[in-house]
C-alpha cells in the first residue's frame, strides 16, 4: 500500500515535471522574445534580458536554470499586463478569488448532486428519475459560458423586473457570488447527479443489497447504510476531474461576471500575448490540478478498505 | 450417510412451510416469462428439504418468492406460500423485515460479493442481530456475534470480527454468511447454491457445518442446488425442478434408487459415483431446456426426453403416486399403471 | 429402506386409476406411441442471422429520446449545409445601412411613426452637452457662474433622461399599437419591398458590421460540427491504434505505453490545449511566414488556432480511448480464435486488424460518439476565449463571444448561437447514450 501511495506520489510529480518541461519548450518555440513587451528594443535591454534569463547560453544551461527558478518560485515578470510584476505574485493576489468562488459551486454541485442522483436511482423509471435524467442531459449538454451570460442577461437588468443581482462584481457582497456560484456548479451538479445515480444503480444490484434485504432490515437503512457508503466511493473519483472543470469553467465565468480572479487574469494575459504571466499561471493551475487529484486518489483508499490503488482504476 | 436425527414432529400438526401451486412470472418486455409455473411442497419441522434443477429450472426465484425478496418485474402470479399457519405473500413490509432474517433466513450463492465489502464482518453480523432484537445492547450483540463465529467453526472470533470480507477466503466468508443466517435462531433456513461458488474441499466443510447445525438447533432449510451429490449428503426430501415445475418429489432414496421420471434418471446418469460396481458412462441429457416465454402444453421435458411419447408433446402429465410421498409427473408412469392392472387403485381411496 | 424416517406426507395419494386418466382425458393407446426423434420437436429456435445488429437497432428504436436527438441533429446538418445555399446572404458579407438589425421589423409607415415619436421624446431630453451649454447660457444671461459641481449634475440628469427615452422604444411602440414582424429589414430593404421587389429578411438581425447572423450561425454550425467530428475521428485513430498496439504487445511494451498514459491522463487536457493554441498559433504563423509546404499552405486557409486545437486535440485526446481499446483487447486476446489465428502464423498487424477491432466496434462506435460532443464544448470553449475559430471564420463560441458584448442591447444575438450550439451538444450526447444502451446493455447507466 506504501508503495502504491509513493507510485502515486511519483506519477504526479513526474507530470508536473512533464507541463514543466513543455512550458519551457514551448517558451522558446515563441517567435521572437517572448518576455519583452515591445517588438524592437534597444540593443542594451535585449542584452540584458538576454543575460537575466541565461538567453545566451546553450539550451540545456538554460533548461536546468529555468527548473531551479521554478523550485525557488520564481515564475519571471509580467510584461504585458501589469509590467515588471512578478508572477508569483499575481497568482498569490488573484487565485484566493477564484478559489473561493470555485469552493462554493463545488459545494452546492456535490450538496445536491449526489442525493438528486440516489433519489433518481431509487425512483429508477418513474416521473422523478425521468424528469432528473432530463435535467441534468441537458445541464451536462450546456457550455458554461451559455448558462453564465443567460444568467447575467436575465437576472441582472436584461429583463425588466428581474433585476436581482448586481451587474458589477463586488469582493464580500454575497449577492455577487450567487450567479457565478450557479453556473460554475451547475455542470459539476449534473454530473456528479449522473455518476451518482449510476453508482447507486449498481451499488443496488449488488448481491450484498440481496443479502441486507434476507436480513430483515429496513428500506431506509439499506439504502442509507449499504448502499449509499458503496455508490459514493466512485463518486469520489470524479471529484478529482470535476476540479479541473469546474476551475475552466471559472476562466468562462469570471471572464462572463467580469470577477477579478486568475482565470479572468489569465484569458486576459492570454489575449494578449503575456507569455510569463500564461506559463506561470498554467503551471500553477496544472501543479494545483494535479495535486488535487492526487489528494482524491489518497482520500479514496482511506475512504474503502478493499482498496488497492493501481489495481484498474477504470 | 444421512441425517439420523429423526426429524421433530410438526408443533400443533401443521408443517413449518407449506407452499402450494405458487407461480412466478417475469414481465419483461419480451413477454411473460412464466419461471415458477404451479409448484407443491411443504418443509416440516426440522426436515431438510433439496430443490434440485438445473439452471434456469426456476429454483432460485421460487425461494426468492417465499423470502418476499422478488424485485420487479418479477411477481408472484397465483398460489399460496404459509409459513408456520400464516400468509407470507400477505404480509406487510413491515411484517416481512421481522419475518425475514428472524424467522426464516437465507444465504447465497456467492459468498465474495454477497458481503458489504465496506463494514467489517462484525459489523454486519451484529446489524443481522440487532435489526430483530432491537434491546439488545452493542456489547452483548457483540458477544453473541463472536459466539455465532465459534460456532460455524471461525477460530479467533474477536479478530475476525474486525476484519472485512476481502480479507476473508471464500469458504470463511461462506461460515459469516451462514452465522449471519443463524444469529437470530430462525426456523427455517434457505440455502441457495451455498456450495457452488466454492472449492470442492470447502464444500464438504460447509456441508459438514450445515448438517452439524442443522442437527444442533432443530431447523427447517430448504436447500437448492444443481448438485444430486449434495443432496444426498444433506437431505431428507427431494424436489426435482424442471422449467418452473416439480417433476418429481420424495424420498432421498426413492429419488437415488427409484427414479420415477426420466429426467432425474438423466440427473443420475450424468452425476459420477463412486459406489457403482459396472464401469459405466456419464450419459449427459441432450438438448437445452424449453423457453418460459412460451412454455409447451405438454410435458416440458418432452422435448429432450427418449422416451417421449406423443401424448407428452401434447398434455401435461398428472401426478402420479409411486410409493409413500414419492410422486412424479410422468406420462410412462401413467402408462405402466395401464399395463399393470390399477394395482394401487386400492390405496388411491385413502386421500 | 428409509421410508420409515419420513411421515407420510399430507398431500395425500394423487394416484389415479389408470382407467379414470384414460377416461378423464379421452387418451387412446395410440398416444402412447413413441413421439418421432426428439431433436425434430427440440424447441430450439436459433436466433436470425446478424440479431445483435438487429437487436440492438431494436433497442436503439425503441430509445425515443435518442431517436429525436437524431432527428434534431439530422436538421441541424441540414441546417448547416444546405443553409448558406438558400439564404442570399455571405457570412463575411458587410451590409452597409443594415447593422444593428433586430430579427424583426416595422412596416415602413409604422416605422416611420415610431421613428417621429422616439426623436420628439429624445428632443424632450436634451443630449447632456447641449443641456450644459443651455444651462451656461441661462446663466449667463441670469449673470450668475455654474460650478463643476453644478455641471456634473445637469450633465447627469440630462443622460438619465435620455437612456429612459431610449429603454422606452417597447413602451412607445406598444403607445402607438405597433405590432413588430418576423424578420429583420433594413430601411433601405423596406423601401425596396415597398417597391415591389422580393428582399431575403435578416431573420436573426445583423451584427454591428451589418453581417446576417443567420447564415453566420449557419456557418458556425458547420465548423462547430466539422471540428467536433473531425476531432473524434483523430481521436478515434491515434487512440484505438495506441490501444490496440499497446494491449496486444502486452510485456514490457506495455508497461511503458501505460506510463505514458498515465502522465498524459493527470495532464489537466483544458489548460495545456489553451497553452499549445495560444503558443503553437504563434509559433505556426511564424512558421507558415517563413516556410513552404503543406503544413506552412494549410495556416491561412483554416487559421493558426484551428491546426493548433487539433494538434492538442491529437496529443492529449486519445487517452480514453486508448484505455478503452487496450482493455478490450486484452479481454480478446485470450480468447481460442487469437491463439488459432497466431497458429497459423497470421502477423500480429493482421490480427489486431481482423480480428480485435472488428471485436470492439460497439465501445469503439459509442466512445466516438461520445467524444464529438465534447470536442464541440471544447472547441466553443476556445472559440468563446479567443484562441479557438477566429475571423473570418466563425464558429458557435466565437459568435458567443461577440454578442456578449452587445449583451444588453442585442441579447438576441447570444441567444440564437447558444440555443443551436445546446441543441446539437445534447443530442450528440442523447444519440451517444442510446448508442450505448442499444449496442452493450451491460454498460446501461
Amino acid at each position: 500500500m506504501a508503495r502504491e501511495i509513493l507510485k502515486r506520489i511519483g506519477t504526479a510529480a513526474l507530470t508536473v515535471f512533464a507541463v514543466a518541461t513543455l512550458t519551457f519548450f514551448l517558451t522558446r518555440a515563441v517567435p521572437g522574445n517572448p518576455f519583452l513587451s515591445e517588438k524592437n528594443p534597444p540593443q542594451a535591454v535585449l542584452d540584458a534580458l538576454n543575460e537575466k534569463y541565461g538567453l545566451d547560453q546553450p539550451l540545456y544551461v538554460q533548461y536546468v536554470k529555468y527548473l531551479g527558478n521554478l523550485l525557488r518560485g520564481d515564475l519571471g515578470v509580467s510584461v504585458k499586463l501589469q509590467k515588471d510584476y512578478p508572477v508569483a505574485r499575481i497568482i498569490g493576489e488573484m487565485f484566493p478569488v477564484s478559489a473561493a468562488i470555485g469552493f462554493f459551486a463545488l459545494l452546492w454541485a456535490v450538496l445536491l448532486g449526489v442525493p438528486l442522483g440516489c433519489l433518481a436511482a431509487y425512483r429508477r423509471g418513474r416521473g422523478t428519475d425521468s424528469a432528473l435524467q432530463v435535467v441534468c442531459t441537458l445541464g451536462v449538454s450546456l457550455p458554461s459560458f451559455v448558462v453564465a451570460s443567460l444568467l447575467l442577461f436575465a437576472f441582472c437588468g436584461g429583463i425588466a423586473g428581474w433585476k436581482l443581482f448586481p451587474t458589477l462584481f463586488q469582493a464580500g457582497d454575497w449577492r455577487s457570488y450567487v450567479l457565478p456560484c450557479f453556473s460554475l456548479g451547475f455542470y459539476p451538479m449534473c454530473y456528479i447527479a449522473r455518476q451518482s445515480r449510476a453508482s447507486m444503480l449498481d451499488a443496488l444490484g449488488q448481491d450484498y443489497i440481496k443479502t441486507a434485504r434476507a436480513k430483515g432490515l429496513r428500506t431506509g437503512r439499506i439504502l442509507f447504510k449499504h448502499a449509499l457508503r458503496n455508490a459514493l466511493l466512485p463518486v469520489l473519483t470524479y471529484l478529482g476531474p470535476q476540479v479541473a472543470f469546474t476551475l475552466c469553467g471559472g476562466f468562462v465565468v469570471e471572464t462572463v461576471f467580469t470577477i477579478p480572479g486568475l482565470g479572468r487574469y489569465f484569458v486576459q494575459s492570454i489575449s494578449s500575448r503575456d507569455y510569463p504571466v500564461i506559463l506561470g499561471t498554467t503551471l500553477f493551475l496544472a501543479s494545483f490540478l494535479v495535486g488535487m487529484n492526487l489528494l482524491v486518489d489518497l482520500l479514496y483508499q482511506a475512504v474503502d478498505p478493499r482498496i488497492r490503488l493501481g489495481r484498474e482504476a477504470a | 450417510m444421512r441425517l439420523q436425527q429423526t426429524p421433530a414432529p410438526p408443533p400443533e400438526g401443521r408443517p413449518l412451510l407449506e407452499v402450494r401451486d405458487l407461480r412466478v412470472s417475469f414481465f419483461t418486455p419480451a413477454g411473460e416469462v412464466r419461471a415458477v409455473r404451479g409448484i407443491t411442497y411443504q418443509v416440516d419441522y426440522g426436515e431438510v428439504v433439496g430443490i434440485v434443477g438445473e439452471s434456469g429450472s426456476g429454483k432460485s426465484v421460487e425461494a426468492y418468492a417465499i423470502m418476499g425478496l422478488l424485485q420487479p418485474p418479477g411477481r408472484v402470479v397465483g398460489g399460496a406460500v404459509t409459513f408456520e399457519g400464516e400468509d407470507v405473500l400477505a404480509f406487510s413490509p413491515r411484517a416481512l423485515t421481522t419475518f425475514r432474517g428472524g424467522r426464516a433466513a437465507m444465504i447465497f450463492q456467492n459468498p465474495m460479493t454477497s458481503l458489504n465489502p465496506v463494514y467489517s464482518v462484525g459489523e454486519q453480523l451484529m446489524e443481522a442481530l440487532r435489526a430483530h432484537q432491537k434491546a439488545a445492547s452493542r456489547r452483548e450483540a457483540a458477544q453473541r456475534a463472536a459466539g455465532m463465529l465459534e460456532r460455524v467453526g471461525i477460530h479467533n472470533p474477536e479478530r475476525r470480527m474486525r476484519q472485512y470480507p476481502h480479507e476473508l477466503s471464500g469458504g470463511m466468508r461462506q461460515r459469516v454468511m451462514i452465522a449471519m443466517g443463524l444469529i437470530c435462531h430462525p426456523k427455517l433456513l434457505i440455502a441457495d447454491e451455498p456450495t457452488t461458488a466454492l472449492d470442492v474441499t470447502i464444500q464438504a466443510q460447509i456441508l459438514e457445518l450445515m448438517k452439524d447445525l442443522q442437527r444442533q438447533t432443530g431447523m427447517g432449510i430448504l436447500f437448492i442446488t444443481h448438485n444430486l451429490g449434495v443432496v444426498a449428503e444433506l437431505c431428507h426430501k427431494v424436489c426435482v425442478m424442471y422449467a418452473g415445475k416439480l417433476v418429481e418429489q420424495g424420498a432421498v432414496d426413492d429419488i437415488f434408487y427409484r427414479p420415477g421420471h426420466p429426467y432425474t434418471e438423466g440427473l443420475l446418469r450424468s452425476m459420477p459415483r463412486l459406489d457403482d460396481q459396472e464401469r459405466r458412462r456419464l450419459i449427459p441429457i441432450q438438448g437445452t431446456p424449453v423457453d418460459l416465454l412460451d412454455p409447451p402444453a405438454g410435458c416440458p421435458f418432452a422435448p429432450r426426453c427418449p422416451h417421449a411419447m406423443e401424448v407428452c408433446l401434447g398434455r401435461m402429465p398428472p401426478y402420479v403416486e409411486l410409493g409413500p410421498g414419492h410422486r412424479s409427473a410422468c406420462w410412462l408412469r401413467v402408462r405402466e399403471g395401464l399395463s399393470t392392472s390399477p394395482a394401487g387403485g386400492e390405496e388411491a381411496s385413502h386421500g | 429402506m428409509a421410508d420409515h424416517k419420513h411421515p407420510r406426507p399430507p398431500w395425500g395419494s394423487l394416484q389415479l386409476r389408470a382407467g379414470d386418466i384414460l377416461a378423464w382425458g379421452e387418451l387412446t393407446p395410440e398416444d402412447f406411441r413413441p413421439a418421432g426423434s426428439p431433436e425434430a420437436t427440440a424447441p430450439l429456435r436459433p436466433g436470425p442471422e446478424g440479431s445483435y445488429r438487429r437487436d440492438a437497432w431494436r433497442r436503439f428504436r425503441g430509445n425515443r429520446a435518442a431517436l429525436g436527438a437524431l432527428a434534431v441533429l439530422l436538421l441541424l446538418v441540414l441546417f448547416a449545409l444546405a443553409g448558406p445555399l438558400v439564404v442570399p446572404y455571405g457570412y463575411a458579407q458587410f451590409h452597409a445601412g443594415a447593422e444593428n438589425l433586430p430579427p424583426y421589423h416595422y412596416a415602413l409607415a409604422d416605422q416611420e411613426r415610431l421613428e417621429a415619436e422616439l426623436s420628439r421624446r429624445a428632443q424632450a431630453a436634451p443630449d447632456p452637452e447641449e443641456a450644459v451649454e443651455r444651462a451656461l447660457a441661462e446663466a449667463q444671461a441670469r449673470g450668475e457662474t455654474l460650478t463643476a459641481v453644478d455641471l456634473a449634475r445637469i450633465r447627469a440628469e440630462a443622460r438619465a433622461a435620455q437612456s429612459q427615452g431610449a429603454v422606452s422604444e417597447a413602451q412607445v411602440r406598444r403607445e402607438l399599437g405597433i405590432r413588430p414582424r418576423l424578420g429583420g429589414y433594413s430601411r433601405e430593404d423596406l423601401e425596396r419591398k415597398a417597391a415591389g421587389e422580393a428582399v431575403f429578411p435578416h431573420l436573426f438581425g445583423t451584427d454591428r458590421y451589418g453581417r446576417d447572423i443567420l447564415v453566420r450561425v449557419m456557418v458556425g454550425t458547420r465548423v462547430s460540427m466539422l471540428v467536433g467530428l473531425s476531432a473524434a475521428a483523430l481521436v478515434l485513430v491515434i487512440g484505438a491504434l495506441y490501444g490496440a498496439v499497446s494491449g496486444y504487445c502486452g510485456g514490457r511494451v506495455d508497461a511503458v505505453m501505460q506510463r505514458i498514459v498515465e502522465v498524459i491522463y493527470s495532464i489537466p487536457e483544458v489548460l495545456v490545449i489553451l497553452l499549445l493554441s495560444t503558443v503553437l498559433g504563434d509559433a505556426l504563423l511564424a512558421y507558415a511566414n517563413t516556410h513552404t509546404g503543406l503544413l506552412a499552405r494549410a495556416v491561412p486557409l483554416l487559421g493558426k488556432n484551428l491546426i493548433s486545437m487539433f494538434l492538442s486535440f491529437g496529443l492529449l485526446y486519445w487517452v480514453t480511448m486508448s484505455r478503452i481499446i487496450r482493455g478490450q483487447v486484452l479481454q480478446l486476446k485470450g480468447q481460442e480464435y487469437v491463439t488459432a489465428a497466431r497458429a497459423l502464423g497470421a502477423s500480429g498487424a493482421r490480427i489486431i486488424r481482423r480480428h480485435l477491432l472488428p471485436n470492439c466496434i460497439g465501445q469503439i462506435v459509442v466512445t466516438t460518439c461520445l467524444q464529438i460532443p465534447s470536442a464541440i464544448f471544447l472547441e466553443s470553449f476556445l472559440s468563446f476565449l479567443g484562441v479557438g475559430v477566429t475571423t473570418p471564420l466563425t464558429s458557435l463560441g466565437s459568435l458567443a463571444s461577440e454578442a456578449l458584448e452587445g449583451l444588453w442591447s442585442y441579447p438576441y444575438r447570444l441567444i440564437f448561437p447558444a440555443v443551436i450550439l445546446s441543441a446539437m451538444i445534447l443530442s450528440f450526447n442523447l444519440v451517444g447514450d442510446g448508442l450505448r444502451d442499444a449496442l452493450d446493455p451491460r454498460l446501461k447507466r
